[in-house]
């Protein structure tokens, strides 16, 4: 295990309010509690419905606790009121979405470069750096297409790497590979691992597939059914780098993999 | 043969059948109240030659251009400065709406009241005509805003300002350039009404003069020359927007091309 907790998650609640706010909907989340090492890949598990999106909306601080708190290294976010959220947590917390979240009208490179454009860091460095990743995830020649001319993949590893760009000590990440087809999404899964190996960035990736979660993770954490909880934890031994494409025939794959589907309901 | 050549062509054989719809009227009917096709051009033609059309109808599209620019800033701007009053957008909502809804027809014998027959009364009413038509295409932009687009640009870190600029602005511009196409015929029409009701220049004032002389021949050279102007007006507007909107997916371009 890499390191001290660089986000620690406790005790943390949630429920929507309904009809203008006159009902409250059941518990989402609760009395959650977890943490994350620097440096660590974690991934979380759960079924669709289980909160994961939401879980993560509080973390990035686009959406409001119930209750709970979200630790920054030592720095308490005030989670309850909508107003004093601080989305991203002052360019600290990077969050790539189910959807890519893509400008349509900025071309690949502009949009990689939006973060640090409104940053004010633009410079020769950075822009080395985000031109650099381009190529890493083979976007080299599509700089200048605009995102309706690119594919859909492409446009998950544009705004994969638009995030990875402007470098924030934590990235989350929603299921940023479901939509994809197969082979696509194995080609992702291999250029993440390739980017994560390059920095190293703590990582918090949900997805609702058990290969993924552990094809990618240094610990999986399984989520229960709404209200959510922590099921299960699941360290994952498979020595990197690792070969995702044979990653099946693994002797620890299989046994790991059955573990979690026990407790994903 | 390609899909755009064959539009054209397309286009060329119905402007030839209403040319021979039109001199067939005029034949059985007689030039004397349908001017002939022939009659119209060589007048047209003999109007440019002399200057006489090329200078009223410069006047009348100054008016038109004028009056679309005054109208179209500040009704473009409008909704970008109200963005965050919601409030004040509820309270100014009904007068809109009014404004909108009232026939400016109307309109055009108050303003020459107010500023004389020169070209201020029909600047005003161009303004006030294409105003409202793009207040609300560029409110609905407002308001069509993407909430995601919002929240990712917040996550890194764009201030307010940034996300008026690079995602609330961007965002609306192909629906102020939907107001655009529509209130453009709407600004020409404007100038020439007005001209109708009183002026002493413009193609609206050749309309009323070849009206009180009984000169069909001489309306219908004014009217060509409007539409004229109408198809430059929508071509500039629509050039203006596949310059601005490179963006956009083709089949999101002006129906046109039909692609």
């Amino acid at each position: 295990m890499p390191g001290q907790p660089l986000l620690e998650v406790r005790d943390l609640s949630k429920r929507f309010a309904m009809r203008g706010g006159r009902e409250p909907s059941p518990w989402i989340i609760q009395d959650l509690s977890f943490s994350v090492a620097d440096g660590e890949f974690l991934t979380i598990i759960g079924p669709s419905g289980a909160g994961k999106t939401t879980l993560l909306n509080v973390i990035a601080q686009i959406d409001t606790a119930s209750g709970g708190e979200v630790r920054y290294q030592s720095e308490v976010a005030p989670l309850g009121d909508a107003k004093a959220l601080n989305p991203g947590l002052s360019c600290r917390i990077g969050y790539v979405t189910q959807e890519d979240n893509l400008l349509p009208w900025r071309t690949t490179i502009e949009n990689v470069l939006f973060p640090l454009n409104v940053q004010r860091r633009l410079n020769p460095e950075t822009r080395a750096r985000a031109e650099m990743l381009i190529r890493t995830v083979g976007l080299a020649g599509f700089e200048h297409h605009y995102p309706h001319e690119l594919s859909g993949g492409m446009r998950k590893r544009a705004s994969l790497i638009r995030t990875l760009a402007y470098d924030p000590p934590i990235i989350l990440m929603d299921e940023p590979f479901g939509a994809l087809d197969a082979q696509t999404r194995l080609h992702l899964q291999e250029d993440l691992l390739r980017l994560w190996n390059l920095g190293r960035k703590t990582i918090v990736f949900v997805t609702h597939d058990i290969a993924e979660a552990i094809a990618l993770g240094d610990r999986t954490l399984v989520l229960s059914r709404t209200p959510s909880r922590i099921a299960g934890e699941h360290v994952i031994t498979i020595p990197r780098p690792r070969d995702i494409r044979g990653l099946m025939s693994h002797p620890e794959f299989g046994a790991t993999y059955e573990r979690i589907r026990a407790q994903v309901q | 043969m390609s899909l755009d050549f064959a539009l054209i062509l397309a286009a060329i054989v119905v402007l030839l059948v209403l040319i021979a719809i039109w001199q067939t009227l005029s034949m059985t009917l007689g030039a004397y109240w349908v001017g002939s096709p022939w009659g119209v051009l060589t007048r047209f033609t003999a109007g440019i030659l002399d200057g006489e059309l090329l200078r009223n109808a410069s006047y009348t599209a100054a008016e038109a251009a004028l009056g679309f620019l005054l109208g179209a800033l500040p009704a473009a701007a409008l909704p970008f400065a109200l963005r965050r009053l919601p409030i004040a957008t509820a309270i100014l909502d009904p007068f809109m709406v009014g404004g909108y809804g009232a026939p400016k027809l109307a309109l055009a014998p108050l303003f020459i009241l107010w500023f004389g027959i020169g070209i201020e009364s029909k600047i005003a009413l161009v303004a006030v005509t294409v105003f409202f038509i793009v207040y609300f295409s560029a409110l609905a932009g407002v308001r069509a805003l993407d909430a995601r687009l919002v929240r990712m640009a917040q996550v890194v870190g764009a201030s307010e300002r940034d996300v008026a600029r690079h995602i609330v602005f961007p965002g609306a511009v192909p629906y102020i350039f939907t107001g655009l196409r529509i209130a453009m015929p709407y600004s020409i029409g404007g100038a020439v009404i007005a001209e109708l009701i009183s002026a002493n220049r413009g193609l609206g004032y050749l309309v009323q003069l070849g009206a009180m002389n009984f000169d069909t021949t001489g309306i219908f050279v004014a009217l060509v020359a409007t539409t004229l102007i109408v198809f430059l007006g929508n071509w500039s507007v629509n050039a203006a927007e596949r310059r601005l909107l490179r963006w956009r997916p083709p089949a999101d371009l002006t129906v046109e091309t039909g692609t």
